[in-house]
């Protein structure tokens, strides 16, 4: 049974990790790379993020979080396989942040995201465990006095087979951890793999099943008080005036402080102070986005669906081989403002104490909650100390630290006192960075045999690579998070523009699981649905035919195609409703996904019964984890598909709840059958390919089972037969 | 000062009567297994069992919770060793697992109603949110915590 509960060790008590127990062995992640210090701590510190201690435990410092996607099992699972030891060995914590954990693009970064995590990490993460097994294998054969290349390991010992002689790695450790690591490691045949391709159980299930595992919301400092924030409804609004007098003998209050953007009561305990803070009267200065409505937005990107824009794709000509054509199609789409609603509320803890500030904050991206609490506390980023419980969901919205910035400016004015921020419910799904709405305009021609000759697309809305990472944009002009999923795809059509016009959003916009795929895979799925029809075809041997050159993508059509015994017209099901398929495939994070939807109406609502997947990541690191996040995705996109959207009147958000935003149900949950295709291509992410093809799939099984094609998001807007 | 039983133990806490029970747990008897999610009783993150009922605690307030014996995760047991449990960890059904102490709160009292259900039972009474998708696993676990607890006695 694994040791993690509470998945945070600050760096002193990772090289304290087993001082007690005498020995511990640390190595840093900067071993393979080259920048590599030798640790030399004497208690079995390997690097940065290896120990073990004298009884075994190898202590792993993960730089990625664990939010459901399964990076405590699938990434240890690499390390432990090349240092060959067992899974019950591992004792596994989250990284501090700070420059040695910087694994991604070239030891620069260090995030949790993009559907990166095991394939950024894969090559290092074998060779950090090599190195250290070689390490330990290093000082056992130095004890034995015979050469290296005659000892080999089991898990967790080394052995030397011609004398019968064995020794732990516990033993090992405090020896090994001083030793130089060798510049090159040989690497385990992937033959010998016990852990790496196989559906090896996760890590923190106990935990999870005991209510023993840590979130954010569960901190618990001594002395710790607890704070309620209310922000400026409108985006950008500011506090105007508040009377404290009015609730300060309200039971428990302490303080009244303002937040950036807002207004927090702090209290002995949350409810207090969530009680007093309805009761502050406050009033806002909503600023300039007063006016702001979605509906004029849609409107305002509609009215540019013509617009030139930036050509982001252009091969041969479209306009010429538009006007030509013996046939044309033309449909155009939009898709909403999306939250990411993840259970657990936006919460943070922080301490300013001592010249040092300790944050406590579920996150996706530690370097920036260190940065955030730099900047308002004037610490150099050594004196910050950022501790990552497990999260209850990313999905994209822990990349941003409003919520870390509110608990440290709170920490800072409280004198060293701790104090935790917890969200509303309401106050999270009002203040969240959305998925931005965003419309398009596609355009098809056809030759007088049905041919696609000509696909013109424009795209037209914000992104939010330019609201958070313009430093990561090539070109001014182009926001790669919008137009991802449009741009390149495999479909071959002789002539294919890619336009995109920048429309600027007032309202806050993110990074919502599968970014501009979210809404492109829809978009461009369920027009290649309407291209097919246009041409008399099948929608998945039309998708087939011009998939000719591209064997992969065929592959995986074709898998889902028998998966699920495809059918392109309507049938009578057993439970004697007419039901329909739709089929979507789509390439994301370097992953192709290829799902079918089978529906039926209930009462002029979508019922979704099953849906087939077929995924290919390149190869499964773990099979498990794969089909699990298939499940995930898909459930996460058909959520948003079916009754998801934010709408925003005078600069607010309508939506506040699950009542009012509607997340998927038990009841709603279609079954999902998965089949995982090892192609041995390079390794994909498998934590967001699933979510786009969904929304596709199912409107396109709409339009099989009644004639009606769905251009907008959510499925609950669109009057249905029977509704 | 009010009497609160939770887990079998006796707790003296001193607040008002109108406060949700779950922040009693939560942040006064310090039992954080049992997590907030929307405060409205609407996806069940809070759920404990009160005399072996399910009760959503966050609109639970703890006047009506007094003199009634509250169960969280905590004391469903104390070493996972509950058939839900042991269900729920060889089925991997947790991903974020937020929501799961009070998926298995809620799926540790549709059993005590009802050993044995059937897959459209526990598809019509297993009504708490999750964000991740693990719906698929928490039905397939239910059933086989059935199978579990049924082996036992």
């Amino acid at each position: 049974m694994n040791k993690i509960l509470n998945v945070s060790m600050s760096r002193r008590e990772f090289l304290g990790v087993t001082a007690a127990g005498a020995s511990v062995f640390v190595l840093g992640v900067t071993l393979p790379f080259g920048r590599f210090a030798r640790a030399d701590t004497g208690n079995g510190v390997m690097n940065a993020f290896i120990g073990i201690s004298e009884d075994g435990t190898v202590t792993f410092q993960n730089p990625f979080v664990e939010m459901g996607q399964g990076t405590y099992t699938s990434i240890p699972a690499i390390v432990a396989e090349e240092l060959d030891i067992e899974m019950s060995a591992l004792h596994i914590v989250q990284a501090p942040h700070g420059d040695d954990y910087k694994i991604m693009f070239g030891n620069t970064r260090r995030f949790t995201g993009g559907s990166l995590s095991v394939r950024s990490s894969y090559d290092s993460m074998r060779k950090i465990g090599a190195t250290a097994r070689a390490m330990l294998i290093s000082a056992a054969a130095d004890d034995w006095g015979v050469p290296a290349g005659e000892c080999s390991t089991e898990p967790g010992f080394v052995i030397h087979k011609t004398s019968g002689r064995r020794r732990s790695y516990g033993e090992l450790a405090a020896r090994a951890a001083k030793r130089l690591p060798p510049a090159e490691v040989p690497l385990k045949d992937a033959s010998a793999f016990r852990l790496i391709g196989k559906s090896i159980k996760r890590t923190d299930s106990f935990a999870k099943a005991t209510g023993r595992a840590g979130f954010g919301i569960d901190t618990r400092v001594e002395g710790m008080v607890h704070a309620a924030v209310k922000q400026s409804p409108v985006f950008g609004g500011s506090v105007l005036a508040f009377d404290k007098a009015a609730i300060m003998q309200e039971p428990g209050v302490i303080a009244v402080e303002e937040i950036p953007g807002g207004i927090a009561v702090i209290a002995d305990l949350f409810w207090h102070a969530r009680s007093a803070l309805d009761k502050l009267p406050v009033t806002f200065d909503d600023g300039e986005n007063r006016h702001f409505s979605d509906k004029q937005y849609l409107q305002k990107i509609q009215s540019r669906l013509d617009d030139a824009g930036f050509t982001a794709e252009q091969e041969g000509d479209v306009v010429t081989a538009l006007q030509g054509a013996a046939k044309t199609i033309q449909a155009d789409y939009d898709a909403p403002f999306l939250a990411h609603a993840t259970m657990e509320p936006m919460n943070c803890t922080a301490q300013v104490v001592d010249g040092r500030c300790i944050v406590w904050a579920p996150n996706q991206a530690a370097d920036s909650v260190a940065a955030t609490a730099a900047s308002i506390t004037g610490l150099p980023l050594a004196s910050i100390e950022v501790r990552t419980p497990f999260l209850g969901g990313g999905f994209g919205r822990r990349f941003i630290t409003d919520y870390v910035a509110q608990a440290v400016t709170l920490a800072n004015k409280l004198g060293g006192k701790p104090v935790k921020v917890l969200w509303t419910r309401e106050e999270d799904t009002q203040h969240d960075f959305y998925r931005p709405l965003t419309a398009a305009r596609y355009r098809a021609g056809f030759d007088g045999q049905g041919n696609p000759v000509a696909l013109h697309i424009t795209i037209v809305g914000d992104g939010p690579f330019r609201r958070h990472l313009p430093g990561s944009m090539t070109n001014p002009d182009l926001d790669d998070s919008v137009i991802d999923g449009a741009i390149h795809q495999p479909y071959e059509i002789p002539n294919r523009r890619l336009d995109y016009v920048y429309a600027p959003v007032a309202a806050p916009i993110g990074f919502w699981r599968s970014v501009g795929n979210s809404h492109n895979a829809f978009f461009k799925e369920c027009f290649m649905d309407e291209m097919a029809h246009a041409a008399g075809m099948d929608p998945l041997a039309f998708r087939r035919k011009l998939l000719a050159d591209h064997p992969r993508y065929q592959k995986v059509l074709d898998a889902v195609s028998t998966m699920s015994a495809w059918k392109g017209k309507p049938w009578t099901a057993h439970d004697g409703k007419s039901h329909a398929m739709g089929v979507a495939l789509h390439e994301s994070f370097n992953t192709l996904v290829g799902e079918v939807a089978e529906i039926s109406l209930e009462a002029g609502q979508v019922r979704v019964h099953r849906v087939y997947c077929v995924v290919d990541c390149g190869f499964a690191v773990n099979p498990a984890i794969v089909t699990m996040q298939m499940e995930s995705g898909i459930t996460y996109g058909l959520s948003a598909a079916l009754g998801e959207e934010i709408t925003i009147e005078k600069g607010r958000v309508v939506q506040a709840n699950f009542n009012t935003y509607p997340i998927l149900t038990p009841q709603q949950m279609p079954a999902v059958q998965v089949e995982i295709i090892n192609s041995n291509e390079a390794l994909g992410g498998i934590g967001e390919p699933a979510t786009p093809p969904i929304a596709p799939a199912v409107c396109n099984a709409l339009f099989t089972l009644t004639g009606q094609r769905i251009r907008t998001l959510p499925l609950s807007r669109s009057a249905l037969p029977g509704a | 000062m009010m009497t609160l039983v939770i887990n079998g133990k006796t707790h003296e806490v001193d607040v008002e009567d109108s406060m949700p029970l779950l922040w009693v747990i939560r942040d006064v008897v310090g039992h954080t297994g049992t997590k907030f999610g929307c405060g409205m009783g609407l996806c069940g993150a809070c759920s404990v069992h009160m005399d072996g009922k399910i009760v959503r605690s966050c609109i639970t307030p703890i006047s009506a919770a007094m003199g009634k014996a509250i169960t969280t995760i905590e004391g469903l047991s104390t070493d996972g060793s509950h058939p839900v449990q042991k269900a729920w960890i060889e089925g991997d059904v947790p991903q974020c697992g937020y929501c799961q102490p009070g998926q298995i709160m809620a799926a540790a009292a549709l059993l005590n109603e009802n050993p044995t259900p059937t897959e459209a039972e526990i598809r019509e009474k297993m009504i708490n949110l999750c964000r991740c998708g693990s719906y698929l696993r928490i039905f397939a676990a239910v059933k086989r915590a059935a199978e579990i607890q049924g082996e036992s006695s």
